[in-house]
């Protein structure tokens, strides 16, 4: 690498001082931005309002976005492989009907958990098949799938909203140890997924796809069966975010939250995950996920318009990206 | 350095925008509001010319079977499933109007007008419509009435020139009244509340807004609006802001207002999540179906709304009216079936009645 065009060389410290932290910083850029803005966020709106930080508040901001940050694992896996999936929102909706319909139907709570998630590796696995072997780009794969989900669960329910869900079905309004079952289900999740993507042979070859599929082909990487994976893995994911969106109020929408795709595909590029594949993690998709919803109720606290909110997040998208942009600049002219 | 750079840019956006605090949005828009008297007494209807549009050489279909589509904001919701059911329940009952209901799957105003413009063109007598924005819908309206297309409109309205009537659910004012009317028999003459609805600029929710707020400062001066919070139209997201303001506001908070029907059940279930049934009052507008867990429960107690069925139902006469020519400017009301003689009001709208609250003792009776 040439040094020159490295940003800590000028500082002139030894080698082997910036080592460990330089490395750190290297790989965990943007999780290191997103956690000093949140920090800063956190003084600054306590300094306003100290009951910002009250114990409820804080499992309002955690447990709030908590199922966007299981959905944006597997979307920042998906990114990183070079891939996109638009239909998610309506994915998590389709889970969500047939989550509930299980439930009041009397089947027992654990079957009403779990097939979500099957049907969505097996949506996936459809997805994933006509990407990796018909060379169908993913956005106009899951463009389709997106159109199909959500006019078939309208067809299907007809709109109409479930309730009388069982006590017991309702998992996301749990709270061991004071603590909303949903900020556990999103830690563990999260570090799972990270230490299996940075440590496990499958996890590094999905950067590698993502970074260089031909140099990825040529070690021996077998990519299509590998991209097939990522999107079984991805439906996995969005069945377990299934499980907290469906779980955490009484009545059960027919409908999704509007543009839930584009929030979950947020969420992960500025957690810093490259959307041209190859580089991010999925801490900071998670990380940027619990962003999104301090910087909504810091707006309520500090009394701002919530027009703010949206213009916050476009903010920071563009200088994600632009920042992306300049990093692999660098890293090509080194 | 880049980094320390960009972390303090974001922190630098976002204490930039915390300068500019403001009061409680009371409203979006700057029409004037019309509260109605505390005492109930009926509001005054001031006399206007009619200001809607007209067909262009509209062929006779005076007692003809006519063709009928129904565009609604979105399809899928339980509220327009039930103006779909009343427009089929009014088709059934004439036995001269064919409808069928189609709108776009999100509540988007270009895949709406899109919808419209496509059945302009294969050709239809009659179009209902629920807008998603007043303005944005008007060219293509009145495409249809330059088609000869008769137009009318229910729940949500558009420019009075681009459509023939506007079947108007209640007044502004009359909501108005009922909702803060609930909310401080169960808060007191002078509690604090705050309201989650869907965004600011909805504009059904921007003028009720509006009008509670005249409403409240006219007959309880003494009630505090906290604040006004938006939620779009998803759940999880009114759950979260719901939960912000029990937790910003602690024991001041005394209600939670809901302007929609995915922002009423949310509060709903983040007061009973909180342990608050009882001392923080959720009342709201919202369909009888999405409340019937916590009116059962008795974490709520009123629910403002309108019969959407009757709502459907009127606007599917209105049109056919219009359609036969029995229904003509200057006309001061109009049959509507079972619903008897409705009331034109504003030169152009029809309207359905006092607004409707559900209890404990009648919600079950619905089914939407």
């Amino acid at each position: 690498m040439a040094n020159a065009n490295h940003p800590t060389s000028a500082s002139g410290r030894a080698p082997s001082e910036r080592g460990v932290i330089a490395r750190f910083a290297a790989a965990y850029g943007q999780e290191i931005v997103i956690f000093f803005a949140m920090i800063a966020l956190f003084v600054i709106v306590t300094a306003i309002n100290p009951r910002f930080i009250s114990p409820e508040n804080l499992n309002t901001i955690f447990s709030g976005n908590a199922y966007i940050a299981v959905a944006a694992i597997g979307m920042a896996m998906i990114i990183i492989t070079g891939h996109i999936d638009v239909s998610v929102g309506a994915l998590i909706g389709v889970l969500a009907t047939i989550s509930g319909t299980l439930a009041v139907s009397g089947y027992p709570v654990w079957v009403a958990l779990i097939v979500p998630v099957f049907v969505g590796m097996a949506v996936n696995a459809v997805i994933g098949v006509m990407v990796a072997y018909a060379r169908i780009p993913s956005i106009v794969v899951t463009l389709g799938m997106l159109s199909i989900l959500r006019g078939g669960l309208i067809t299907v329910t007809g709109g109409a909203w479930i309730s009388g869900l069982p006590p017991e079905f309702l998992i996301a309004q749990a709270k061991p140890l004071g603590v909303p079952a949903p900020i556990y289900f999103m830690v563990a999740l999260t570090l799972l997924a990270a230490f299996w993507m940075r440590y496990s042979e499958f996890g590094r070859s999905l950067y590698a796809i993502g970074g260089n599929p031909e140099a990825a082909r040529a070690s021996g990487i077998p990519i299509e069966r590998r991209t097939v994976m990522v999107f079984v893995i991805h439906g996995a994911f969005a069945g377990l975010a299934t499980m907290l969106f469906a779980t955490q109020l009484q009545v059960i929408q027919s409908t999704v939250p509007p543009n839930l795709e584009l929030t979950v595909i947020t969420a992960a590029v500025i957690g810093g995950v490259s959307i041209l594949g190859g580089t991010g993690t999925v801490i900071g998709s998670t990380l940027a996920a619990i962003l999104f919803a301090a910087i909504g109720s810091a707006l309520i606290f500090t009394n701002v318009s919530a027009y703010w909110l949206r213009a916050v997040i476009g903010v920071l998208i563009l200088v994600t990206v632009m920042a992306d942009m300049i990093r692999r600049n660098r890293q090509g002219r080194a | 350095m880049k980094k320390v750079l960009l972390a303090s840019l974001v922190s630098l956006s976002l204490s930039a925008s915390f300068v500019h605090a403001q009061s409680a949005y009371t409203g979006g828009d700057d029409l004037p509001t019309n509260p109605l008297a505390c005492d109930g007494a009926a509001g005054e209807v001031a006399s206007k010319p009619y200001d809607g549009g007209e067909p262009t050489n509209a062929p006779d279909r005076k007692g003809k079977t006519i063709n009928v589509v129904d565009v609604p904001k979105l399809v899928g919701i339980g509220y327009f499933n039930a103006t779909s059911k009343g427009i089929a329940d009014a088709a059934k009952e004439m036995g001269t109007m064919e409808a069928k209901t189609d709108g776009p799957t999100k509540a988007n105003i270009d895949d709406q007008i899109t919808l419209i413009d496509n059945y302009i063109t294969s050709g239809v007598d009659g179009i209902l419509f629920a807008a998603n924005d007043p303005v944005a819908i008007a060219p293509v309206l009145k495409k249809a009435l330059a088609a000869g297309i008769n137009v009318v409109g229910y729940d949500a309205n558009a420019e009075p020139d681009a459509r023939q009537w506007f079947v108007n659910q209640a007044e502004f004012n009359g909501i108005a009244k009922s909702v803060i009317d609930s909310l401080a028999a169960e808060i007191g003459k002078d509690g604090s509340f705050a309201i989650v609805t869907s965004t600011f600029t909805t504009p059904n929710q921007a003028r009720w807004i509006a009008e509670m707020a005249a409403y409240q400062a006219k007959c309880y001066p003494d009630m505090k609006w906290l604040e006004t919070v938006e939620a779009q139209e998803d759940n999880i997201l009114s759950f979260n802001q719901a939960n912000t303001l029990i937790n910003k506001y602690g024991p001041e908070l005394k209600g939670i207002v809901g302007m929609t029907s995915v922002a009423t059940p949310a509060a709903a279930d983040a007061v009973t999540q909180a342990g608050k049934c009882g001392s923080i009052a959720v009342v709201g507008l919202a369909t009888p179906n999405a409340m019937k867990p916590y009116v059962s429960s008795d974490c709520v107690k009123s629910v403002v709304l309108w019969n959407p069925v009757d709502l459907g139902y009127a606007a599917a006469y209105v049109l056919r009216a219009a359609a036969d020519g029995d229904l003509k400017a200057g006309a001061t009301s109009v049959k509507a079936g079972k619903l008897g003689e409705l009331k034109v009001i504003n030169g152009s709208e029809i309207l359905l009645g006092s607004p409707f609250v559900f209890t404990k003792d009648n919600i079950n009776n619905f089914d939407f």
